[in-house]
């Protein structure tokens, strides 16, 4: 009993600053979820309704693929990029930069106030994800028919573990940098430009060199996994396309572990890192 | 007021650099419960940099804060911040999230532990007081600055705290503003509220506070009653105002008078920074202006004597001892002489 009183009167500031970010940040949620519908309908959509003759997928699973995706072509991989640049960047800076900390760091253990907003947020980038996965599926059925196919529900639970590590990298930005707009930019550019010049650079050096470090090829995970027969081998993940003289090579998808674990470590690093600097911060 | 010998906040030894910059140096305070204590200094003195390590912000890098918990033991805040009585603090200029002053209050006062059922009762009381009743469901970005500085008040004392610490309070509100502030700070001061007030508006401080901690450079200077300070520093005065002025050519005559038969209760050498005589006649105010020892019983002789004695030459309408005047000079005295952060290393703001 003395432990339930205890937890409950620790895990309390952490509940009350949930609710409260979750209303204020519910205009943002408003638009995100706008902006997701309609990227729902122009990547699930309007292609196949608006371009006579445009070759469908053959079935519901390559449907869901191209969708989702996941990686630098998919739209909705950019889309929870930016709505999680926007909701979570201010998330430790703006207490600095707009001196609210001077109000609130009196009143809440610092741990609390960050994980409670941050469990807000993340709520909220779950509610904007399952938008898009709902509309995907629904387009999907209407094309193709059922029955559901279950691997849509491991690619939704990739996804949650991508908006929670790329959260959280945006955390760590938040925590080093001064201004919500310089998080936003340097995020922006960090996990889309980047990584992609890195990944390119690499290839053209040392292709063999799988890109384990890269948030964004883990993020690849989210439509490769909708494959039933998930590609296992390196051959499989690693296709060499060759025009003459040229070839393009790329790391389809990390193995599922593989995917995991990178995203688990960013997020893992990244929350620690920018937690403790958030403590000793001082205003 | 009652004040009860209880030591309610402690600072020892208190440090704190930017650097080089040594903006808190050494620091130690003692505050009993009940005490409206003022924190009074140039801007750059090091006040907002002694609060914001009370308020648990910034950390010192020497030193000591205790606080009173709630066995009644003083405890080491840096330590440990759990159990301590409650604290509530504004701090420069409120910045709030952009939200309406009661969503605001509401999350603040749940925070801090207050009674859910009572929130709204307290949130309703505190803005009539306030006179923001009215503007309860606008968002606080609507809100002018003094307003803001308003709801920064409120949400110091939403919880109804035990130790209030506020940083240039006044900032930004209308007189009538300041004169409600300090109404209501007597008000909490008279249910036993400790306050702890930094300002470099000395009449405000004047009016509130029962003892003064001057501060500059970092450093606190001196830490006792306006009473004591000017008795020190040999600044006490008193201002009487008479009913019809006196004929210019009986004015020398009458000032030696009075100053021969005042003699043993005025101060016994005079500050030719404040003044020539030790007493002092406005033909503009038709007030004398009297510079006395500063013992409580001086003061009464002295306005025996003028009743008495001075009956055929004048009459008088008012004697008082202006406190505020009496800062002013104190804070002339130690700190205008000393230099500041600024003029040394050309900051300001800590």
């Amino acid at each position: 009993m003395k432990t339930l009183n205890y937890l409950s009167r620790e895990l309390r500031p952490i509940s009350y600053t949930y609710f409260f970010i979750l209303k204020k940040q519910w205009k943002k949620f408003v638009f995100f979820a706008i902006v997701m519908v309609a990227v729902g309908l122009i990547s699930c959509v309007l292609p196949n309704s608006l371009i006579s003759g445009n070759p469908m997928p053959e079935n519901l699973i390559e449907y869901l693929n191209d969708s989702i995706g996941g990686g630098p072509a998919s739209i909705f991989s950019y889309m929870l990029i930016f709505a999680i640049c926007l909701l979570f960047s201010g998330i430790i800076c703006s207490e600095y930069d707009k001196e609210t900390g001077f109000i609130i760091f009196p009143k809440i253990n610092r741990y609390k106030l960050i994980i409670g907003k941050f469990i807000a947020n993340y709520t909220l980038m779950i509610g904007l994800s399952a938008i898009f996965y709902f509309i995907a599926l629904l387009a999907g059925l209407y094309y193709y028919g059922g029955p559901i196919p279950i691997t849509i529900f491991y690619s939704f639970g990739i996804a949650l573990i991508f908006i929670f590590s790329v959260s959280c990298v945006v955390v760590l930005f938040s925590s080093i940098m001064k201004t919500v707009n310089i998080t936003i930019v340097s995020t922006v550019l960090v996990l889309l430009v980047g990584f992609s010049i890195v990944t390119q650079l690499l290839i053209l050096i040392s292709p063999e060199i799988e890109p384990l470090y890269s948030l964004d090829y883990a993020g690849r995970l989210m439509g490769s996994i909708i494959y039933e027969d998930f590609p296992t081998t390196v051959e499989e993940r690693y296709t060499e396309i060759s025009f003459g003289r040229f070839a393009i090579r790329t790391w389809q998808t990390p193995t599922i572990l593989a995917g995991i674990l990178i995203m688990l470590i960013y997020a893992g690093v990244s929350f620690t890192l920018a937690a403790i600097i958030f403590k000793r911060k001082e205003l | 007021m009652n004040i009860i010998s209880e030591t309610i906040l402690k600072l020892i030894n208190l440090s704190k650099s930017f650097g080089k910059l040594k903006a808190v140096d050494k620091i130690n305070l003692e505050v009993q419960k009940g005490e409206v204590i003022g924190l009074v200094g140039p801007n750059g003195a090091g006040k907002t940099t002694t609060i914001k390590m009370i308020a648990n912000i910034l950390k010192p890098d020497e030193g000591e804060i205790l606080i009173k918990n709630q066995k009644g033991n003083l405890q080491n805040l840096v330590k440990n911040s759990r159990h301590l009585i409650p604290q509530g603090f504004l701090i420069d200029i409120p910045s709030f999230y952009k939200m309406t002053a009661y969503d605001l209050l509401k999350y603040f006062a749940k925070l801090t532990d207050y009674p859910r059922n009572k929130i709204d009762d307290r949130i309703d009381e505190l803005l009539k007081l306030f006179n923001l009743y009215q503007w309860k469901y606008t968002r606080v970005d609507k809100f002018s600055k003094g307003m803001n500085q308003k709801l920064g008040i409120i949400q110091a004392i939403i919880h109804d705290p035990e130790i209030i610490i506020l940083d240039e309070p006044q900032m930004g509100l209308d007189p009538k503003a300041r004169l409600e502030l300090r109404r209501f700070l007597k008000i909490l001061n008279s249910r036993g509220k400790t306050i702890f007030l930094a300002s470099h508006l000395l009449h405000e401080i004047s009016e509130i506070c029962n003892k003064i901690a001057l501060i500059n450079l970092g450093k606190i200077i001196k830490f006792d009653t306006i009473e004591n300070l000017g008795v020190n520093l040999r600044t006490n005065e008193v201002i009487v105002n008479i009913l019809n002025d006196i004929e210019e050519g009986a004015l020398p005559e009458l000032l030696n008078n009075m100053i021969q038969k005042l003699k043993p209760y005025l101060i016994k050498s005079v500050n030719l920074d404040i003044t020539e005589q030790p007493i002092n006649y406005s033909p503009l105010t038709k007030e004398f202006r009297i510079y006395y020892n500063g013992k409580k019983e001086s003061k009464a002789e002295i306005l025996k004597i003028l009743l008495e004695e001075f009956d055929s030459d004048f009459t008088v309408t008012s004697f008082s001892q202006p406190r505020t005047h009496q800062l002013e000079r104190i804070y002339e005295e130690l700190i205008q002489k000393e230099p500041r952060r600024s003029q040394l290393e050309g900051g300001t703001g800590i």
